[in-house]
């Protein structure tokens, strides 16, 4: 009964190796940025995450947003000891703990609160710790939560699936996609019911999703981020993402993130380019003269989503440190 | 101060206050059970348009489709619509005793479905219907319900004629908790809904009816026991029995093989499974009016019986009621619960517990051995209560005549675990789980291995170091 889809994955690849949770990490931080401005400030904000060994976006954050205070919440005591080695300031608090304790002893009070729920497997504790944590999150604070997102682990086992979700399945759930982004809009979709269980009409206040994206690295992943907000204030935080291209603002699919891996000297020789609204794709490929994968055709769907995301593109370059 | 023999006594009003119907009584239902009575009424209505609801299925063609949105809440059906015969009880707070009588089959009892829906939802709603010649329309407006003398309805003949007898609730000025629910909670409720029905409304829906919400076809979510055709496989508990005008039909079993003892310890701390459907549903004339129950209105905890625990996550039982009278069944006013004063009920009670305690020390004596009991229950079919009534035909069942409930049972033979030879001892203890992880990642490599094979392989290899 107890299968080992939900169970961990082997140890993550090292960032270089993973441009697209690279993207998604960066698209979370212009997430914030658009939001956490004035009159907000940032320094009324916690940020609480599941940083991993080496506290990658903990630095990040800590780059964008010095005044935001950190705090790690970590279950093995080994990668805590690690984590403290990687601390990229003395802003970071670590805490043993698992999310689920973290979230149950957890106060806001009265303090607004990013927190990035970033789990590695699908399991319905998972929904149960976005509940928890919705209801208990100051009013403007943001929630991101991460998903495996492996739609072959069900494929034909719908029985399976539905014993586990059950509370959260939405009313359409009958044959199990096999699409990715198929599969990471049901779970959006469950995500959803899970927040409207949690802060009902009636509690005046909601889940305002603001990005959601899925991409393979080591697995398929869907994330999701949204404010917390009293319904008085949806349209005003509606407002602040609805000129950013990249926002969904009404549960529509999750957008995908599949960038390319392109060389510097490409990189440089496409900049001149962008942005581009329209057929990015194919204006690239024409610049460019060459494939970068197989066919034309997939050279220029790749080629797509460099335009679409090259601005969080990674560049990864070979550095010496002294 | 006045003194109290020179006051003019009266004789005291007992006539009922308009807003105890509009607003008091619809507190003590839920806005999902308050849509389950209009789809209630749908179903009398085919019982009233039909000879009866015997055969495979008899439902056939019958529709009712449930619309929300911000604004407004519609329920259509083309189940007959209701008969000027019965406008009095139709839209009357309450059943009158010189209330023609109904079709028989049907649940409706007490006379406050419809209007207490109705109520709970919005001030504003309009009533249209259609049964053979009479066409007519009643409208409630929201001046209607505020003004406290006015006990009349207006109704008026309609206009245009619908393709099939049937009826349309259209209810508009939603109070705003209502409102809120079919918009800003739109997933969440029509996700509960249609898993409601699906599961109440499962065996009529088996049986033809269709029900859609918000467009999309409601599918039903029977409860299916193991039902092993072998001889030594697993067979549920059935009892059958006819008393005083009504039908019963019980039988408990397995939904799915029983849980290791690490599996319900897990399920204690950390939940895998987000819906339990163990536990008893009880079907009055087709309607589940309890599902999944697991407390002691069904018996757990009583008699014998251990009280619900994740250990038994397989165990499911289905009691079906029927009869002509609907009086006598043993339901409540919402349709949502059991009556527990009925004594007929309580007496079958007792067979619910009887059969559940098979399946409970069945999983008791197996938890040891929850793998190698797989097969036993894996080995049969998943057969649906209508199903396993048509196997009842292969069983030889024994006849319960000079007991409490005279019926006729089948009480399965289940396997037992051959019993352990006495030279072997359980060894059971804890320990915390970070160091079970660390041992688990030093054995197995594996920081999630079973703590079980983490126990066991310690212990032998302490047991090759100690033979050496």
């Amino acid at each position: 009964m107890n299968s080992d889809r939900s169970k961990k994955m082997s140890a993550p690849p090292p960032y270089h190796l993973r441009p697209n949770k690279t993207v998604d990490r960066l698209v979370f931080l212009d997430a914030i940025r658009r939001y956490v401005r004035l009159p907000r400030k940032q320094e009324q904000y916690t940020y609480y995450t599941m940083g991993g060994p080496y506290l990658q976006d903990v630095r990040d954050m800590h780059d964008s947003f010095p005044e935001i205070k950190i705090v790690s919440i970590e279950e093995k005591e080994k990668i805590c000891k690690r984590q403290k080695f990687h601390l990229p300031c003395n802003r970071v608090k670590i805490e043993n703990s698992k999310m689920k304790e973290y979230i149950d002893l957890y106060a806001a009070n009265d303090k607004k609160s990013i927190f990035w729920l970033d789990y590695t497997d699908l399991k319905y504790s998972n929904f149960e710790d976005f509940m928890a944590l919705l209801v208990k999150v100051r009013s403007e604070s943001i929630v991101k939560i991460t998903l495996q997102a492996v739609a072959r682990y069900y494929s034909g086992k719908e029985e399976e699936f539905r014993s586990q979700f059950d509370a959260i399945l939405p009313s359409n759930y009958g044959v199990h996609p096999r699409d990715q982004v198929e599969y990471a809009a049901l779970l959006q979709d469950m995500l959803r019911i899970s927040a409207e269980k949690a802060l009902s009409g009636a509690t005046g206040f909601a889940f305002q999703p603001v990005v959601s994206l899925c991409y393979t690295d080591s697995a398929d992943i869907l994330t999701l981020t949204g404010v917390v907000c009293e319904k008085s204030k949806l349209a005003e935080t509606r407002d602040c993402f609805k000129k950013w291209q990249l926002s969904n603002l009404d549960w529509r699919a999750p957008k995908k993130i599949n960038v390319p891996f392109l060389s510097v000297k490409e990189r440089l020789h496409l900049q001149k380019l962008l942005p581009c609204k329209k057929n990015g794709g194919k204006k690239l490929l024409r610049s460019l003269g060459h494939c970068i994968d197989e066919t034309e055709r997939a050279s220029r769907i790749q080629l797509d989503q460099y335009a679409e995301f090259y601005k969080f593109y990674p560049h990864f370059i070979r550095a010496n440190p002294q | 101060m006045t003194k109290k023999n020179e006051l003019e006594y009266e004789d005291v009003s007992t006539r009922p206050v308009k807003s105890f119907f509009a607003t008091m009584l619809t507190r003590d239902i839920k806005l999902e059970d308050a849509i389950l009575d209009l789809l209630d009424n749908c179903i009398d209505g085919i019982a009233r348009s039909k000879k009866g609801l015997g055969g495979k299925r008899p439902y056939e063609g019958y529709w009712a489709e449930i619309e929300f949105k911000r604004d407004s809440f519609t329920i259509s059906d083309n189940c007959g619509g209701i008969p000027w015969k019965l406008h009095g009880y139709a839209f009357r707070m309450g059943k009158a005793h010189d209330r023609p009588s109904d079709t028989k089959g049907t649940v409706g009892t007490y006379g406050i479905g419809m209007k207490r829906a109705v109520f709970k939802m919005g001030k504003n709603c309009l009533i249209s219907t259609q049964n053979r010649d009479s066409r007519y329309e009643v409208h409630i407006k929201p001046e209607w319900i505020e003004e406290e003398e006015e006990w009349m309805l207006p109704v008026k003949a309609s206009k245009k004629g619908k393709d099939e007898d049937g009826t349309t609730i259209y209810i508009r000025d939603l109070y705003p908790g209502v409102s809120s629910r079919f918009d800003d909670d739109a997933a969440a409720f029509k996700a509960d809904l249609d898993k409601l029905i699906a599961t109440h409304y499962a065996f009529i829906i088996n049986k033809g009816f269709q029900v859609k919400i918000n467009g999309t076809a409601v599918k039903p979510r029977p409860t299916r026991l193991a039902f092993s055709k072998s001889a030594k496989g697993i067979k549920p508990y059935i009892f059958e029995a006819s008393i005083d005008g009504v039908d019963i039909f019980l039988t408990v079993g397995f939904t799915r093989p029983i849980p290791s003892q690490e599996e319900a310890s897990d399920e204690q701390t950390e939940t895998k499974y987000s819906t339990q459907n163990a536990g008893w549903t009880v079907l009055c004339n087709d309607r589940a009016v309890l599902f999944a129950d697991k407390t002691e209105l069904t018996g757990w905890g009583e008699a014998g019986v251990p009280q619900y625990h994740t250990q038994f996550i397989a165990i499911s039982g289905v009691v079906e009621f029927r009869a002509a009278d609907a009086s006598k069944l043993p339901t409540t006013t919402t349709k949502r619960g059991i009556d527990t004063s009925s004594k007929l009920y309580l007496r079958v009670k007792n067979k619910m517990r009887e059969g559940m305690k098979r399946f409970t020390d069945y999983t008791n004596r197996w938890k040891s051995y929850a793998e190698e009991s797989k097969k036993y229950i894996e080995d049969g079919t998943p057969l649906s209560l209508e199903e396993i009534k048509s196997e009842t035909r292969n069983i030889s069942f024994n006849k319960t005549k000079h007991t409490l409930l005279p019926g006729k049972q089948y009480s399965p033979d289940l396997p037992v675990p051959k019993k352990e030879e006495p030279n072997l001892r359980r060894i059971s203890f804890t320990k915390e789980r970070k160091h079970i992880e660390r041992v688990a990642e030093y054995l197995f490599d594996d920081r999630d291995a079973k703590p079980s094979d983490v126990g066991e392989k310690c212990f032998d290899l302490i047991l090759k170091e100690a033979k050496k």
